[in-house]
């Protein structure tokens, strides 16, 4: 995982270099090091972007440069580019296909105690029938486990601090049912 | 009005999630917008005014500008509804939440779906005649599902309001646009989705966001140009009102004042951000020229240690000059709300008792409080509140950290669901949740835009719910029957000449009951949730009966796209 980290890091020294990339498909190289030439993410703490919403990878991207989402990685990507470069990196990103990462899918038990869970505060209601997500909301079926129990867990400390919403949900939630629910999810 | 979903997990847990592959809402091909050429005439203002008469259409979201869901034409009736069996079903191409009021013109059908959708179809034969469909802009901002509940005809326009925040004239025979108006900026937090209020060249709308920190508002805009005619704030810049201690019932709701007027002088007037989405269709009183509508929550929902005072005009009953959109008279339930218990079912303009039994104009609300509200139409001012309609218990304790159990739910009672009246019974008809919950607060900063609920409200797994069918005698606040269903309810009902309601359940159940005893004298499976409100109408000498069964998101009921059709032998 240190090397694969290595490799996104080292990947990242390209930004400079793709600072006047003018082409949209020269804006997304700087993207491939870590989030995947293939949409597979590098590290399992990376989200998949391949698929996802339009409107959601907006709002990632403009909170990184705003500094109300933290990332000492993508903050300094994000502050390259204006609102017009991020609708269109957006776009490009949510037009490809979402990628399979062959994760199992949650013995029924546990997605029994996910789906209680998410039922009881209404997670489908944003994230949509079966967690396909729309506009600014994510697409969570298929997101990649380690990523998606590190940015819940990230919710509930506020240390992900640009959606409060979702981190009072996530505090009203028990770290039990959270835990069945990233299982839940990943397998989807 | 927020959005929980319904512990319907066990369904959920048999169908399991696709694998992989992405799953799309859309269920049909067809995503582009497909022109066509509907043979129907201008709809007149006269037309309109008169809707109320009209048994051969259904011209406005809630039949007629008093908004009364009373369908004047009897042909089905109590004696041969038993032989109501379908005449078309007609497939949409948006398998997601349906909450539209199919809306006809002179055998002309229109009805929306989720993601703006809006389809021209024959209502004698279901078959599509234009289908307009929506190029969503990129960001949308929204609770309770990508719903569209509506359009309203005017002339030869089709007028609708988009969830990105966009208000749009079609043209009402082919479906082409004819003006596009950016009404707010999603990006804040803003949507649409009710159905606009089309008079006198005026298209009133109001605006979702209550969750998101916005300022809502209603609006005027030319029916023929789009431009905005006037602005009213539902938030005034001084919303602080009379630090009322009790609600419209006269419970303590617990306020602590005195913090409330500490933070007043810290941090000044909240009113920029303090939310007052308006969800629903005013009524509109032709001969005063005045309209009516409830405004919804205050942001953040749960949390109001940064938003002293009462948050006029949250939680309201508003009444308006039609013309100028000038504040004319308002009333407010719940003051400083931190429950989500907030307005949202659209008013009713009927003729009620006062309190000295002398018939007045007046104004009729249904609650999440689970009671009916009955206003004297020249003030706002509260003449009677019915009988509950449904449990409610430990009100009004605060929201804590761990959460505090309340009924009811923060659903309600009557959530968006239009009810009907019969003025000649002196019902009206609801239809209600019983979802008991816990309410939890956390304190956070404006997030610029995003949901701001303030805490959480938590369905109870472990508890029943429930729903219920109720007639309530607005003369008299007392519940005549009420029907209990399996599940809360959502959606909407119709009342009609021939003595009966018509209403549908999340489990697909659409049913007819005798509308002077709640006995139910027909049902129907459509396989789908039937959360919308029907409607009625005539064509070739036959009365129809029509409802979107689609589901719904905010309770996460099961999914469909049908526009069903029903009628005689």
């Amino acid at each position: 995982m240190f090397g694969k980290l290595m490799m996104c890091g080292a990947a990242l020294l390209l930004i400079a270099a793709h600072a006047r990339a003018e082409t949209i498909e020269e804006k997304v190289q700087v993207c491939t090091g870590c989030h995947g030439e293939n949409g597979k993410p590098v590290d399992k703490t990376i989200p998949t972007i391949w698929g996802q919403q339009a409107g959601y990878l907006y709002i990632q991207l403009r909170d990184f440069k705003r500094g109300d989402r933290k990332s000492d990685i993508m903050q300094p990507i994000a502050t390259q580019f204006e609102r017009d470069d991020m609708l269109a990196i957006a776009e490009y990103f949510s037009q490809k296909p979402w990628p399979n990462l062959g994760q199992p899918s949650a013995p029924k038990d546990v997605a029994a105690k996910a789906l209680s869970a998410s039922a009881s505060v209404g997670c489908p209601a944003c994230h949509l029938d079966r967690f396909q997500g729309d506009g600014t909301v994510p697409r969570l079926a298929g997101m990649g486990r380690d990523y998606l129990a590190k940015t819940i867990a990230d919710f509930r400390t506020r240390a992900r601090g640009n959606n409060p919403g979702m981190s009072d949900l996530m505090i009203a939630t028990s770290p039990d049912d959270l835990a069945a629910l990233v299982d839940y999810l990943a397998g989807s | 009005m927020y959005v929980k979903g319904l512990a319907a997990f066990a369904a959920a847990v048999g169908v399991g999630l696709l694998s992989g592959a992405a799953i799309a809402q859309e269920v049909k091909q067809e995503k582009q917008s497909v022109l066509g050429n509907a043979n129907v005439p201008p709809v007149t203002q006269e037309q309109l005014n008169a809707a109320d008469k009209n048994a051969k259409d259904f011209l406005l979201t809630n039949g007629n500008y008093a908004q009364t869901r009373f369908y004047p034409g009897k042909q089905i009736s109590r004696d041969n509804v038993k032989n109501l069996h379908v005449a078309w079903i007609f497939q949409t191409d948006v398998k997601e939440s349906l909450e539209t009021s199919p809306i006809v013109v002179d055998g002309v059908m229109y009805v929306t779906t989720s993601f703006s959708h809006v389809y021209a179809l024959d209502a004698k034969t279901g078959q599509q005649l234009w289908h307009y469909a929506h190029k969503m802009g990129p960001i949308t901002v929204y609770c309770c599902g990508p719903n569209n509940r509506g359009v309203q005809v005017l002339g030869d326009r089709v007028y609708l309001a988009t969830l990105d925040s966009k208000l749009m004239a079609l043209n009402a025979k082919t479906g082409e646009v004819v003006w596009t108006t950016n009404i707010a900026d999603p990006e804040l937090g803003y949507s649409e989705t009710m159905a606009p209020t089309v008079v006198k060249d005026k298209v009133l709308i109001g605006t979702n966001g209550g969750e998101y920190g916005i300022r809502g508002f209603v609006r005027a805009y030319d029916a023929k140009t789009g431009k905005q005619l006037w602005n009213f704030n539902t938030i005034p810049e001084n919303s602080v009102g009379v630090w009322a201690t009790k609600d419209a019932t006269g419970r303590d709701m617990h306020r602590n004042i005195q913090a409330e007027k500490d933070m007043l002088a810290k941090i000044g007037d909240p009113y920029a951000k303090l939310g007052g989405g308006v969800w629903q269709n005013p009524s509109v009183d032709l001969a005063t020229n005045r309209i009516y509508f409830v405004v919804g929550n205050p942001s953040p929902d749960l949390d109001g240690s940064n938003r002293p005072g009462d948050n006029l005009y949250t939680n309201s009953l508003v009444s308006l000059d039609l013309d100028t959109g000038k504040y004319v008279c308002h009333f407010q339930y719940i003051a400083h709300d931190v429950w989500d218990l907030d307005a949202v079912s659209p008013t009713v303009l009927v003729n009620v008792k006062d309190k000295d039994g002398k018939a007045i104009p007046g104004v009729i609300h249904a609650g999440k409080t689970g009671h009916i509200y009955v206003h004297d139409r020249k003030d706002c001012s509260l003449i009677r509140f019915s009988e509950a309609m449904v449990p409610q218990e430990n009100m009004w304790v605060l929201p804590t950290k761990e959460g505090a159990r309340m009924l009811p739910g923060a659903n309600g009672g009557v959530e968006w669901s239009p009810i009907a009246t019969d003025p000649g019974q002196e019902l009206a008809y609801a239809i209600n949740l019983h979802q008991p919950m816990t309410y939890h607060v956390e304190s956070s900063a404006y997030p610029n835009g995003k949901l701001w609920l303030g805490g959480a409200f938590k369905v109870i797994p472990s508890e029943k719910q429930s729903g219920n069918i109720t007639a309530v005698n607005y003369n008299t606040g007392k519940i005549k029957w009420q029907v209990k269903t399996p599940e809360p309810m959502i959606g909407g009902i119709l009342a009609t000449a021939g003595g009966l309601v018509f209403t549908g359940e999340g489990n697909g159940k659409f049913a007819a009951y005798n509308s002077s005893s709640g006995k139910e004298l027909w049902s129907f499976r459509a396989g789908a949730g039937v959360n919308a409100p029907p409607s009625s109408y005539m064509i070739g000498g036959k009365q129809y009966v029509v409802v979107g069964a689609g589901g719904n998101t905010q309770l996460d009921y099961k999914r469909g796209n049908n526009i069903i059709a029903f009628t005689l032998d």
